[in-house]
């Protein structure tokens, strides 16, 4: 250690010594060129649901200050703060709001990165990260929405538990585990709570980490659009700061302006409390989950939990299916794009069925 | 921050006015939030509440009488009228209970003791020159009726 | 886009997003919080019985929940909780109770209106056991084995006599593992005004503030009343619902302030009618800026009796230890520290039954006194001379009825009875006696009574009109007819004291008008309908 005592140094050098991080690190880092493609709207739907991410963290501990987890006082806790609270009604509006919007980011961007097949050698753990997290998203979704304890909260929950159930071999023990007990009941509610606050953002964030971490640690796919012209280094990228995270700033205000006009014209609403001795007329799961609840009542139990696992299996080891496409049909390219495409509608058919259908 | 080209005025007023703009807003949020994280009321209100009739407190007695949040009152009946104690010790709030015959309100935990006017006499709570929180206390001469005075917090039932 | 650019952007966005932010604070200022109902308290020593009454009789659970008991945390177990040693008393789950509240347990809190109440009329009404009426009921209507009618009908207002059911030792029966004492299924359930209970008090507070709300707004709204003064005998509700009072209320009933907490004044807390109980019992304010009490006495303010075949006007005698008895103005009023021998009824064995109870006068209140606390709610919205000549007019029919219909019809009852054509034995065995009754107890009621409270069309054609019409077409012939059937003789005795009846002033118009009064009927008549 160099004598310190008598020389005369700047705070800087005072505050480096308590905290030896290294800034050259984190220069290099933000002088990472990023390139001009980038400067593209679709390919800021990766950033998107991050940001909502911890516009939903934010909002989320917010809200915990004054939800109890009880199936006794949930959903009065729920109503208190919608009725009670000051500006109560808004943040459960923007968290409500936002984890809509992050749940189509979240697709959007999983096409965005599908359809530039951006998955592909070496980045096919990337896709299944991103993957896993689009499940850790919906299962964000599902555990939030069933907090509220109203009528559709209760019987959503036990719908879904029940689907869990058919799932082969672990089905029943998975779907005990979820709910706690042989049907939903207090106890489903505080695994749910624990899962929503605790363990999913936990997995997310790890989840999170190691998307950036990969994307960083292969650099950003750079990728030529028919008609530029090979143009010079300097013109081929641009700075991460300032400019591309002004872009993200730009992103961020917008993000938070659309979920305050959304919250204040529908905010967040409050059916009915739930009651396990009458269940509704009509169940609905979250619109998310449409296409899976149409697919259960065009098919059966089984198939379709089956036909479920079967079609995210195959998403999940996409990148790898890819790569055998590939050595197989000279044409794979059309018959990724065509494969892509009649997923997504397939997707949105059954979706927009289920809306509209009873 | 960095510039490509000198720092002309143009540039210069998009900062300002990006990073005012975030400010002012993100701001404005985070004051929005700070408000929703305060409890709903800052200065709690208070209601009566029916304590009982004055043919239910023996002379010299001490009855305990709960509010609405659970916490013990204790009301006693002097030779001449009536008072209120609550039973939270001012020292580090342990709560304290009637010594009838000693006549005095002790608490366990520092072996703190108040007189019958809930004054400190002894213990951490003496040397420090507190007394029992009084709570208020009306009775109905015509009916006989006491009431408490608590604090509402305005919590909902189930 | 160029990085200035851009930022020009994210400056626009902010002021986009800020704006929408302040329109939340807004919205957010604006709101209507829900309003600040006071939750009900819910004690340690009644959360018991909440918890299982929600599920096993929710609704009245809810009742007292919304309830200004509720907000003070007076619950259950304060006004069922009974002690042991009462005759009614129970013990459920734990808590020794009585499923009856009468008013001395309402006066556990309650305490002048307890002593307002006891000593009023209403806490008599179940004293008319050895009346007429019950007769009526019991005799007329009922069968030895079966007085339905008694316990369907005139209990239900007047109030009955609470009895149990009892073995054949006399104990009483009680039933299932909490040895709850069974009720005699006759007297209870029984919300009569004057309910005669076990515990000796009489009446029932609930007859007016319904339970488990208690509303203050019931029991100010005058359909409240109208449960039990109504009906060919007493039509107070009809009466009132005919007169300017009942339409002035029923069109602003929003702005009477009914569920007004705490006082409710006339000429301070509401203007545009008078309920039942703004006259005969609640609060008002006087000339000189004062609220004069309610009071829970009904009979205050009342200056004639319309009840009897006679009316007459009521003074007041008070008595040291708080008993109070009406003295007809015809009786003489004693001094004050007098002893007198007062009769009053009471419950001996599940009966009633009278005694008499020495008691020394401590003070007199004259029907001018009384009335004049009538006028002073009057007075909150008319003048003097306004409420003085109602006064009159009303005295003038009150005493019309008295002079040209009552009182000749009674003394030729009397005559009758002395006369043994009639017997009081037997009340109701002839013709003349079931006329007389109604001309006094049916439409001479309703005379009186509509100009007591400003109804002139009961005063005149259901009031009247009607003792008229039955005085001379029905009453005066059954005299006769009752007087035939005892002998010829007694037959032509009252033809003839009819005659001399019928020959005074205020009867000879019957006999014919005079020429000058029929020529102008006769005309009237053929320039109106041409007939």
């Amino acid at each position: 250690m160099s004598d310190t005592s008598t020389e005369t140094r700047s705070w800087g050098q005072r505050l480096s010594e308590l905290f030896p991080f290294d800034w050259e690190l984190l220069r290099h880092a933000g002088a990472e060129p990023v390139p001009l493609h980038l400067k593209r709207w679709w390919f800021c739907l990766g950033g998107t649901p991050m940001y909502l991410f911890i516009v939903q963290l934010v909002t989320g501990i917010m809200l915990t200050f004054y939800y109890v987890p009880s199936p006794d006082h949930a959903y009065a806790s729920v109503a208190a703060i919608t009725q009670e609270v000051r500006f109560g009604w808004f943040i459960r509006s923007l968290h409500m709001w936002s984890s809509n919007f992050m749940i189509v980011a979240v697709i959007l961007h999983m096409l965005r990165v599908y359809f530039s097949r951006a998955y592909r050698h070496p980045r096919q753990l990337n896709w299944m990260v991103g993957f896993l997290l689009l499940g850790v998203t919906m299962a964000f979704g599902f555990t939030g929405y069933s907090l509220v304890y109203e009528q559709l909260s209760f019987w959503g929950a036990t719908v879904a538990t029940n689907l869990a159930e058919a799932v082969p071999l672990v089905g029943p023990w998975l779907a005990y585990f979820i709910r706690g007990g042989p049907e939903v009941a207090e106890e489903t509610l505080t695994r749910f709570f624990i899962l929503h606050i605790g363990v999913l953002p936990t997995a997310a964030l790890v989840l999170i980490g190691l998307h950036v971490l990969l994307i960083r640690m292969h650099g950003v796919t750079e990728l030529k659009f028919e008609g530029e012209e090979k143009v010079a280094d300097k013109e081929r990228f641009f700075r991460f700061w300032p400019d591309h995270v002004t872009t993200e700033l730009l992103i961020g205000v917008l993000l938070m302006y659309l979920l305050t006009i959304l919250s204040l014209i529908w905010p967040a609403d409050l059916g009915e409390p739930a009651n396990p001795n009458v269940t509704p007329e009509h169940i609905k799961p979250e619109w998310y989950f449409y296409f899976n609840f149409r697919l259960l009542k065009l098919t059966s139990l089984k198939v379709s939990v089956a036909l479920t696992m079967a079609l995210g299996a195959i998403a999940f080891f996409w990148p790898f299916i890819d790569s055998w496409l590939e050595r197989r049909f000279e044409r794979h390219d059309s018959i990724v794009t065509i494969v892509g495409v009649v997923a997504f509608l397939g997707f949105l058919l059954l979706t927009v069925w289920e809306a509209f259908a009873l | 921050m960095n510039e490509d080209s000198g720092a002309t005025r143009r540039d210069l007023l998009a900062a300002v006015l990006m990073g005012g703009g975030l400010v002012l807003a993100y701001g404005t949020l985070a004051l929005q939030g700070f408000l929703f994280l305060l409890p709903k009321r800052l200065r709690p209100k208070t209601r009566l509440i029916y304590a009982g009739r004055i043919d239910q407190f023996a002379v010299g007695g001490v009855r305990t009488i709960y509010d609405l949040d659970g916490n013990a009152i204790l009301v006693k009946r002097g030779e001449t009228d009536f008072e209120a104690f609550s039973s939270v010790c001012p020292h580090l709030g342990c709560r304290v209970h009637w010594e009838a015959e000693e006549r005095t309100f002790f608490c366990p935990c520092h072996r703190g003791v108040f007189d019958a006017d809930g004054v400190a006499v002894s213990g951490p709570p003496a040397d420090a020159g507190q007394r029992l929180a009084q709570v208020t206390l009306e009775v109905d001469d015509r009916s006989g009726v006491i009431y408490l005075e608590v604090r509402d917090r305005g919590r909902r039932s189930a | 886009m160029t990085l200035t650019t851009k930022r020009y952007i994210v400056a626009a966005l902010s002021f986009l997003f800020l704006a929408a932010l302040l329109v939340v604070a807004f919205q957010e200022a604006k709101r209507h919080r829900v309003e600040e109902r006071l939750e009900p308290v819910i004690t340690a020593r009644n959360k018991g019985c909440v918890d299982c009454h929600s599920k096993d009789g929710p609704a009245l659970v809810m009742e007292w929940e919304r309830s200004q008991h509720a907000a003070f945390g007076v619950g259950c177990v304060d006004c069922h909780g009974a002690d042991e040693s009462e005759i009614d008393a129970w013990q459920h789950e734990g808590a020794w109770v009585a499923v009856l509240v009468t008013p001395i347990d309402c006066a556990r809190c309650h305490v002048r209106e307890y002593e307002e109440f006891s000593q009023s009329h209403h806490a008599k009404a179940g004293e008319i056991m050895a009346s007429l009426d019950n007769v009526l009921a019991e005799k007329a209507a009922g069968t030895p084995d079966n007085i339905a009618d008694a316990v369907n009908g005139c209990w239900q207002c007047h109030g009955s006599i609470i009895r149990f059911a009892r073995d054949a030792e006399g104990e009483i029966l009680r039933t299932g593992k909490e040895s709850k004492p069974v009720f005699d299924w006759q007297t209870w359930p029984n919300s009569g005004m004057g309910r005669l209970n076990p515990d000796g008090s009489k009446g029932s507070c609930h007859a007016c503030h319904s339970r488990h709300s208690f509303e203050a707004k019931l029991s100010r709204s005058p359909e409240n009343c109208g449960k039990c003064h109504m009906g060919p005998d007493h039509p107070q509700i009809e009466i009132y619902n005919e007169s300017k009072h009942g339409i002035a209320f029923y069109a602003n009933r929003d702005i009477m302030a009914l569920d007004k907490q705490g006082d409710w004044v006339l000429g301070r807390d509401y203007s545009a009618a008078p309920t039942c109980a703004t006259c005969h019992i609640s609060s008002y304010m006087t000339p000189q800026g004062q609220t004069v009490a309610n009071s829970h006495d009904v009979g205050e303010r009342i200056s004639w009796t319309l009840r009897p075949v006679v009316s007459t006007k009521l003074n007041l005698v008070v008595f040291e230890d708080g008993f109070k008895e009406d003295f007809p103005h015809t009786r003489e009023l004693p001094e004050i520290g007098e002893t007198l021998d007062t009769t009053e009824k009471y419950v001996e064995n599940e009966q009633l039954a009278t005694r008499t109870v020495p008691r020394r006068v401590a003070r007199i209140v004259t029907w001018e006194e009384r009335r004049a606390k009538m006028k002073g709610a009057c007075l909150n919205c008319h003048n003097d001379a306004f409420v003085d000549n109602f006064y009159r007019q009303f005295d003038s029919l009150v005493e019309l009825y008295n002079e040209k219909f009552a009182i000749p019809a009674k003394q030729i009852m009397d005559e009758l009875i002395a006369d043994g054509v009639l017997r009081r034995d037997a009340p109701f065995e002839k013709t003349v006696q079931w006329v007389f009754w109604e001309l006094w107890h049916h439409e001479g009621r309703r005379a009186r009574h509509g100009a007591s409270m400003m109804g002139p069309d009961y005063t005149h054609w259901h009031g009247m009109y009607e003792v008229a019409k039955h005085f001379y077409q029905n009453f005066l012939p059954a005299v006769v007819e009752a007087a035939e059937e005892t002998s010829p003789a007694m037959g032509q005795k009252y033809e003839a004291r009819v005659e001399a009846l019928l020959a005074q002033p205020e009867h000879v118009w019957l006999k014919g008008l005079s020429p000058e009064e029929a020529e102008a009927l006769r005309q009237m008549y053929a320039e109106r309908y041409n007939q």
